[in-house]
């Protein structure tokens, strides 16, 4: 029978069905294969484009040792144009100098004027009052983009030693310089030895010297004696990170570490040390200090006669700070035993700090009877006020020297403890300098209860022409409490003179700073005062060389 | 019996189908909402960094001594505002250090309670 032959139903419906079920199947492996390409197909997210975007690594905060923020990122923001929508150049730099007047004009026209490229920065960080300014210019073709902006919330404090990074966040000078790649990496702050407050309160007494005394500039630092960390430390002309160095050239100079000074007679001490040191001096031994001496080619003269001035111990050329007493320690020992001992202290150079460097000392080109009679009462030798400092770290630790640390924290095994000078040497000369405060020159460096040891140092300053006497560099060297030495205090007047009388030594300018720095930061470096405070050292060295 | 199995699977292949739509939708409304709160997280942050600096601006000794000594009149402790512990009987006064013992009843005429610094 054919199919013509069968009933209609009988041929077609089997057919009919195939089809539906094969129209079907394709519709399904469309739909399958469909979801199939979709779940494993399907373009990944670019979430570059979407509500979050890829955030950039934030540079790491800076903070003090207590965690006081002192350098911070803040998105900021930063104008935009794109010069091709720009019809009247004209009319928009005029617009633009109503906000930012003192805007270069020139170079903003000539920026404005290239049609050929579609954005230009006109100025990066602006301030949210400058923003809103520039918006209600109405300027389309003036647009805002936001972006990271490094912030002092403290202004200027600790200027010189946190320094500055340009717009693009790279660091330049200072800390943010030192430390770029690790704070480009992010994450912790980066926490510094710094006390803000104390810090703060030094910064202030040097500009606080101001109303006392005209100078040229200044300089201070307070370092804990135990571990060479670096309290505070500040240079006077200050230096403000938000200017990013457009500054005077004198503002810019941070003088705690980049200048070298001759020190004069802060230097006393470790003449007085490496004598002891090397066995050529006892503290009962005299001197006759009344007349010049003439050492080398160099006439020593000291500038005011002392007392006895016949009959004189190292703790009287000390206390009064005798230049010839001084020069005929030296004599004791030789220019090479100096220099050798001046060396080890770090004084000729090859500190290894890990932070700021410090200027390179200049030293006498030949450690002759000449130079060694000089360098001895601190003049003929040139070096930076923070590795002078450190020298008199040995003084407060019974004969150790530290090398100055910014970072914390700071682990006590790698501190770094260099033997320079015997316990007994170190004592006797921290004696001598406490008595220098109790009755000799640095007697207007005493805080109360603090104890303060130390010496005074003025040196005229060095010309092409030779030493100018009426030009001085003053400084004062510390350590304090004395019976129980915690502390390394340095403060340095450049050409200081005070508004009122005539002695513009440091006895009277350096000195006096220093003691008003002690009184106010041992507080807050948790130092107890000693209410009536004996005079230990100074009675038992009475008692040792017979001196009144 | 062929229908069926046919009609059956082709139902399942839509409910995995369907079901497959509903995870892709529902996955992407999760990713939607952590973008969200990414979005918020870098936000909150920014807001902390500008909170953090506008504390520090703020307690900056600068300002904070002037407040302190002017508002409140703090001064920084001076050296006579110290004293060693085995002074302060000589400091304070001999009587004023006799406390009475925590359960002992307290006699009339004795102070109850020790007095504040002596400053005759």
């Amino acid at each position: 029978m054919s199919v013509l032959d069968r009933p209609y139903e009988d041929v077609w419906s089997p057919r009919r069905a195939r089809i539906v079920a094969v129209v079907l199947a394709l519709v399904f492996v469309v739909i399958v294969g469909r979801s199939a390409w979709v779940v494993f197909n399907s373009p990944a997210r670019d979430d570059s484009g979407g509500a979050v975007a890829e955030v950039a690594v934030r540079r790491a905060d800076i903070v003090d040792r207590d965690g006081q923020l002192l350098v911070t990122t803040l998105q900021g923001w930063s104008l935009a144009a794109d010069p091709s929508a720009i019809w009247d150049v004209r009319e928009v730099v005029d617009a633009l100098v109503t906000v930012f007047p003192a805007i270069n004009t020139k170079q903003v026209t000539d920026l404005l004027s290239d049609k050929k490229r579609r954005f230009v920065w006109i100025r990066r960080g602006v301030s949210e009052r400058e923003r809103k300014a520039v918006k209600d210019l109405g300027v389309e073709a003036l647009r805002f983009v936001e972006e990271p902006q490094r912030v002092y919330p403290n202004g200027s404090l600790a200027g010189h030693l946190l320094g500055y990074t340009n717009v693009d966040g790279d660091g330049l000078e200072g800390i943010e310089k030192i430390f770029d790649e690790r704070l480009k990496q992010g994450g912790e702050p980066l926490r510094l030895t710094i006390d803000a407050s104390v810090q703060f309160v030094l910064e202030e007494e040097l500009q606080g010297a101001l109303a006392q005394f005209d100078m040229k500039g200044a300089t201070g630092m307070v370092i804990d004696a135990s571990t060479g960390a670096v309290r505070a430390i500040a240079s006077w002309p200050s230096s403000d990170p938000r200017k990013r160095g457009d500054e005077p050239a004198a503002a810019k100079t941070n003088r705690a570490l980049n200048v070298r000074m001759e020190l004069g007679s802060i230097y006393k001490p470790l003449t007085v040390a490496a004598a002891l040191e090397a066995g050529a001096l006892k503290t009962t031994d005299r001197f006759n200090v009344s007349a010049p001496v003439k050492i080398g080619s160099a006439t020593v003269r000291d500038p005011h006669p002392l007392p006895n001035a016949s009959s004189v111990t190292a703790s009287d050329i000390i206390i009064h700070s005798s230049n010839i007493g001084s020069s005929l320690i030296a004599q004791r020992i030789g220019p090479e035993k100096l220099k050798a001992f001046l060396g080890n202290v770090g004084l000729l150079g090859g500190m290894t700090i890990k932070g700021p460097q410090t200027a390179s000392p200049l030293t006498p080109a030949e450690w002759n009877q000449t130079s060694m009679a000089t360098v001895a009462f601190g003049h003929g030798i040139s070096v930076s006020p923070l590795a002078f400092a450190m020298t008199y770290t040995p003084f407060a630790t019974g004969g150790e020297m530290v090398t100055p640390v910014f970072l914390e924290p700071i682990d006590p095994a790698t501190i770094q403890h260099k033997r320079v000078m015997s316990k007994q040497t170190a004592d006797t000369v921290l004696a001598m300098l406490r008595r220098t405060v109790v009755e000799g020159s640095g007697k207007l460096a005493e805080a109360p209860g603090y104890e303060v040891a130390g010496k005074t140092g003025t040196a005229e300053k060095p010309t092409p022409d030779g030493y100018d006497p009426n030009r001085n560099i003053t400084s004062f060297g510390a350590v304090f409490p004395a019976s129980r030495p915690q502390f390394v205090v340095l403060v340095v007047l450049d050409e200081a003179q005070p508004r009122t009388g005539v002695v513009r030594t440091a006895s009277v300018t350096a000195a006096t700073i220093a003691g008003k720095v002690i009184a106010r930061a041992a507080p807050l470096l948790d130092v107890h005062p000693v209410p009536f405070a004996p005079i230990v050292e100074a009675a038992s060295l009475r008692t040792t060389e017979g001196t009144p | 019996m062929n229908r069926l199995v046919m009609i059956g699977g082709l139902v399942v292949v839509a409910g995995l189908a369907v079901a497959v739509y509903r995870a892709k939708l529902g996955a992407e409304e999760t990713q939607g909402r952590i973008d969200g709160l990414k979005a918020e997280a870098v936000k909150v942050e920014k807001d902390i960094a500008v909170m953090r600096a506008e504390e520090a601006y703020l307690t900056r000794p600068e300002r904070i001594g002037p407040i302190a000594r002017d508002r409140l009149g703090l001064e920084p402790a001076s050296p006579d505002q110290y004293t060693a512990s085995e002074a302060l009987k000589q400091r304070l006064g001999e009587e004023r250090l006799t406390l009475p013992a925590p359960d002992a009843e307290v006699p009339a005429e004795t102070p109850a309670t020790p007095a504040g610094p002596a400053h005759q």
